[in-house]
């Protein structure tokens, strides 16, 4: 019992569910706090940085609508081919001012009639892309990307200017359009306005690395806030566990405080709490049990040593020496039963005595009683009867050793001159009683048992009981008469009554059985009932009766 | 009838050699289990009592090593822990048995005997006589001094064990497994009143006293000595 109640505990591996790692609840909740928050700024950041990028496309793609409605306004104003000696200045004039602007004019049988250097390598849907660029630019560096090629997050880029270019280490992105002229026959040219995206690439990286640094700190505020968050929230469990510290085997009515305490934390206190109540029942009932084991043995270790003793203070005839060793034979043989029942009981409670299961019809089984109980009900005047019949899946040896502790105690309370019946009935399924399931102790620990409501329970139950007409039993005694060394009546001698390990005796059998034990007792008349699961009746079995 | 007891408690083993010795049979007392062993393969024995928790060589290896040599003598095994108890009853106890400890020496000397007794190919009377008392098996009848008494089914049951083993006492734990197929420690008040109630038949009418009451120990049937 040591163990269950020793600050220890906690340390006992058993209590520890294996191959799990035993992060502390504050770090695990900041963690996870951190990547909550991470992932939200993450996507945060993300959608930041491409709105921003949007928007840089937006302003190139108007500057490249501009220039493009300027050149549609130059190329409009041309009336014969001679003014086409004249666009290329005009077309320079575009550029002054506009360092990052390229502008190149084409007419439909790829003719360039102006271009800025910078133009020079720019595709065109006029000629095939490619090496001719390539080859027109003095620069190794200058080469054409065709962005339907291009990764996705460029596509978006090139939906609003799907052009673009290198030239001299700068990338040009721009708008190819056909132009109608103002030449006869309104020959059309095509114009490509590449806008240079340096300086707003350059911007996007600053403002990237300014983001993603600022996020960082973010979140190791978060961290540091998340963890000041949880190791506040879980202050009441630390209390909770310090108060816990001080419940010890020695101070098992100490109770957890709730009430005061968050809901969640509040719930398991109340649920720690009960399960000390239960440790308790069973600690308290545990060295009850020992103390009433010692009271047991000292009485006939006491009326031993007392005539063997006496005995031996004197010389005394043969016919005395016998004597004495004979009322020691006598006491020891009280103690072994009492022994052996008490290991019985222990093996049964630990579910250790496992029932072998065979069919037992109970009517020979309580005739069998009957014809050992015979004589010596009949010495009392008291009529030993059987009715009914019944079939259960157990162990024989056992249900008949239930039974006839049953049948003893009867007739030891049974009036002079009374009836003592047997009687086996089938219950239906609907009333079937409660299931008892019996306490379960493991070394260290007991978990107390719990009963079953009714609804629960389908399966039918065959009712053993035994009835007696006498005294009726008073509620404190009916209450604990199936406890161990516990005697209805103190006053009787041990002789007639056994240890009064009976009835725990039978109550254990019902329970390994999955059974149960009760008693009812009214206006003189006390029945004993168990309960146990019912196996239909078929060919009776040849057994011994 | 020569017994070996392998028991390496000395008070036990010296009382059991005594007692076993007193009951007539030829003892011998090995104080463990490689002893034992050695005694039973090199002379010759009825009947083996081994007590499972030796040193050197425990019980089961005894008699596994013993068996292997082909000797089929009868052993009565003790045991002090109730978990071996389900091993010994496990085992195939077709020549064997077993007693858990504490045990009545009574107990274990009606054991003794029952063992011996199974090999035994003797054919079975079908009258048994004690005295002026006789039982016919098989017309179920009961006369003593040429009086016909009546006993009912258990009664007879309980006189037969009790002529069947004259001589021997009889513990009340073993009249209660016997007689009424109770093989567990039950109210021993109801083998008193068995016996009470038999006396009152065969030996209350008669001058000569054929049951005795042996405090503390049992009950035994024996023609006067």
């Amino acid at each position: 019992m040591s163990a269950s109640a020793s600050p220890a505990a906690g340390n006992d591996p058993r209590l520890r569910p294996a191959g799990r790692s035993r992060l502390s609840l504050t770090l695990r909740l900041t963690l996870l706090f951190v990547l909550a928050s991470s992932l939200v700024l993450l996507a945060l950041g993300q959608l930041i940085g491409r709105s921003v990028e949007h928007h840089f496309i937006d302003l190139d793609r108007d500057t490249a609508e501009g220039k493009l409605a300027t050149s549609a306004a130059i190329l409009g104003a041309l009336r014969s081919p001679t003014d086409l000696d004249r666009i290329g200045r005009d077309f320079e004039s575009m550029l002054i001012g506009h360092d990052g602007l390229a502008i190149r004019v084409q007419d439909g049988s790829g003719r360039v009639w102006f271009s800025s250097p910078a133009a020079e390598a720019a595709p065109s849907a006029a000629r095939p892309a490619g090496p001719p660029a390539a080859a027109s630019s003095g620069t190794p560096h200058d080469s054409v990307h065709d962005l339907k090629h291009d990764s996705a997050h460029a596509a978006n880029h090139g939906a609003s200017l799907p052009i673009a270019w290198v030239h001299d280490g700068r990338t040009f992105r721009g708008l190819e359009r056909e132009l109608a002229s103002g030449l006869p026959e309104g020959r059309p040219f095509r114009v490509t306005i590449g806008v240079d995206t340096a300086h707003h690439d350059h911007y996007m990286v600053s403002f990237r690395r300014t983001l993603w640094s600022f996020m960082a700190i973010a979140m190791v505020i978060m961290g540091a806030l998340g963890w000041i968050v949880a190791r506040s929230g879980l202050s009441p469990l630390r209390r909770l566990g310090k108060e816990a510290e001080s419940v010890t085997a020695a101070r098992l009515d100490r109770r957890l405080t709730a009430g005061d305490l968050p809901v969640e934390v509040d719930e398991l206190a109340n649920t720690l709490n009960e399960m000390l109540a239960r440790l308790e029942d069973s600690f308290r009932r545990l060295s009850e049990l020992s103390s009433d084991l010692a009271h047991e043995l000292r009485t006939p270790i006491a009326n031993m040593m007392t005539q063997t003793q006496v005995g031996l203070s004197q010389a005394r005839s043969a016919e005395s020496y016998r004597d004495v060793l004979a009322g020691n034979a006598e006491e020891l043989e009280r103690l072994a039963r009492m022994v052996s029942d008490m290991l019985f009981l222990a093996k049964s409670e630990h579910g250790l005595a496992q029932p072998d299961r065979h069919p037992v019809d109970l009517q020979p089984l309580a005739r069998q009683v009957v014809s050992f109980y015979e004589a010596l009900a009949s010495e009392r005047g008291l009529a030993l009867n059987v009715q009914g019949d019944g079939r259960v899946e157990g162990d024989r040896d056992l249900l008949l050793r239930a039974l006839t502790n049953l049948v003893s105690n009867a007739i030891r309370h049974a009036a002079p001159g009374s009836e003592v019946l047997i009687g086996i009935d089938d219950l239906p399924s609907d009333s079937a009683a409660d299931l008892a399931v019996p306490d379960l102790v493991v070394p260290g620990l007991v978990v107390p048992g719990l009963v079953l409501r009714r609804p629960l329970v389908r399966s039918p139950l065959v009712r053993l009981r035994v009835r007696n007409t006498g005294d009726t039993i008073p509620p404190e005694v009916k209450a604990r008469m199936f406890d161990r060394f516990f005697r209805g009546d103190s006053s009787r001698q041990h002789d007639t009554e056994g240890a009064g390990l009976g009835l725990a005796i039978a109550r254990s059998i019902a329970r390994i059985h999955g059974g149960s034990i009760d008693a009812h007792s009214e206006d003189g008349v006390t029945e004993v009932c168990i309960d146990l699961p019912a196996t239909p009746m078929g060919p009776r079995s040849l057994r011994r009766d | 009838m020569k017994i070996l007891i392998v028991e390496d408690e000395r008070i036990a083993g010296d009382y059991l050699q005594q007692g076993l010795r007193e009951a007539g049979f030829a003892v011998e007392l090995a104080r463990d289990g490689a002893d034992g062993l050695h005694l039973l393969l090199n002379e010759s024995f009825d009947l083996a009592i081994v007590d499972v928790m030796l040193p050197k060589l425990n019980g089961w290896a005894v008699v596994k090593t013993l068996r292997e040599a082909g000797l089929q003598l009868p052993v009565l095994y003790l045991t002090a822990r109730d978990d071996v108890e389900d091993r010994v009853r496990g085992l195939e106890l077709g020549a064997d048995d077993y007693l858990v400890k504490p045990f009545a020496f009574t107990e274990l000397l009606a054991r003794v005997r029952t063992l011996l007794r199974r090999r035994s190919t003797l054919a079975e009377s079908t009258t048994l006589k004690v005295a002026d008392l006789e039982l016919d098996l098989i017309r179920r009848r009961a006369v003593r001094a040429g009086q016909r008494i009546e006993l009912t089914g258990k009664e007879f049951a309980l006189l037969e064990l009790m002529m069947r083993r004259q001589g021997e006492v009889l513990p009340r734990s073993l009249i209660a497994s016997q007689v009424w197929d109770m093989n567990f420690d039950s109210d021993t008040n109801v083998v008193e009143v068995a016996i009470r109630r038999l006396r009152a038949k065969i030996d209350d009418p008669f001058e000569v006293k054929l049951i005795r009451t042996l405090r503390g120990m049992g009950y035994v049937l024996e023609a006067a000595s």
